[in-house]
């Protein structure tokens, strides 16, 4: 984690309005703790804040109607990823066949910061975000979903491999390519 | 090996020129530059006021959540 930023103590967290409902206390942390992982790999992986909305609200909704098919033999956040990817490779397929477009704009970027920041460091925030995206943009859609999911520090080589069906040395391998790859890329956006 | 840290190297190059003209911020690899995007990046509270809603309007279940989970 970078040491140069200065995060409070203690995060402000709204209330979740998933505990006003009755017997979901358990489900609510389970979005507590795991939604922003899923938002975020959205997020980068469609490049859309609005359908990286839609996915976690949706990949939830379809977690909270089919627990009964979770048997556990995963961890509940690599279940989660796996619901999360193969619903955003239906949408870029769904796009692909439509030949659409990301409709990603500023004024939508604008929603992306963190409500509590403030004004400067959105604005640093909101250009970092863009840069990383359209390193990301660059990169083929594998090589993308590896950098991804290896950042996430929950995540074992073993658990991305099950997730993207391949060895855990393949992903070593493509990893390498990635991230060198995304540094270039990234370079260009400043 | 040498051929590997060289690569490295270069990656950490690239990343580290490239800060944020409002602040000095610097990268040593792409894997903390995205840990950092999305430790920045929240969900909009939207989503879960949504899907509360959407919760709320589907058939109760007979069990509860974790009924369904654990008493299969």
């Amino acid at each position: 984690m970078d040491s140069c930023v200065n995060e409070p103590a203690v995060a402000m967290t709204p209330t979740n309005p998933l505990r006003s409902l009755p017997d979901t206390a358990a489900f609510a942390d389970l979005y507590d703790e795991h939604s922003k992982a899923v938002y975020y790999l959205a997020l980068r992986f469609l490049a859309d804040p609005q359908k990286a909305e839609d996915v976690t609200h949706d990949v939830f909704l379809k977690v909270y109607r089919k627990l009964g098919e979770f048997h556990g033999d995963s961890s509940v956040r690599t279940w989660l990823y796996r619901i999360t990817i193969n619903h955003c490779q239906n949408l870029k397929q769904s796009w692909s066949s439509r030949n659409l477009i990301s409709t990603a704009d500023d004024a939508i970027w604008n929603t992306t910061a963190a409500p509590a920041e403030s004004p400067l460091h959105a604005l640093e925030t909101k250009e970092l975000g863009e840069r990383i995206q359209k390193a990301l943009d660059a990169l083929s859609e594998e090589y993308r979903l590896l950098l991804l999911l290896v950042a996430d520090e929950q995540l074992s080589y073993d658990e991305v491999a099950a997730l993207t069906d391949q060895t855990a040395d393949a992903v070593r391998g493509k990893l390498h390519r990635a991230r060198k790859a995304f540094a270039v890329h990234f370079a260009k956006t400043a | 090996m040498k051929h590997e840290s060289k690569q490295r190297s270069q990656e950490q190059e690239q990343l580290s020129q490239f800060t944020a003209p409002q602040a000095t911020r610097e990268f040593a690899a792409t894997d903390e530059l995205l840990r950092h995007d999305a430790a920045q990046t929240d969900v909009p509270p939207a989503v879960a006021e949504r899907l509360t809603q959407s919760i709320a309007k589907l058939p109760k279940p007979s069990r509860s959540w974790w009924e369904r989970l654990w008493k299969r």
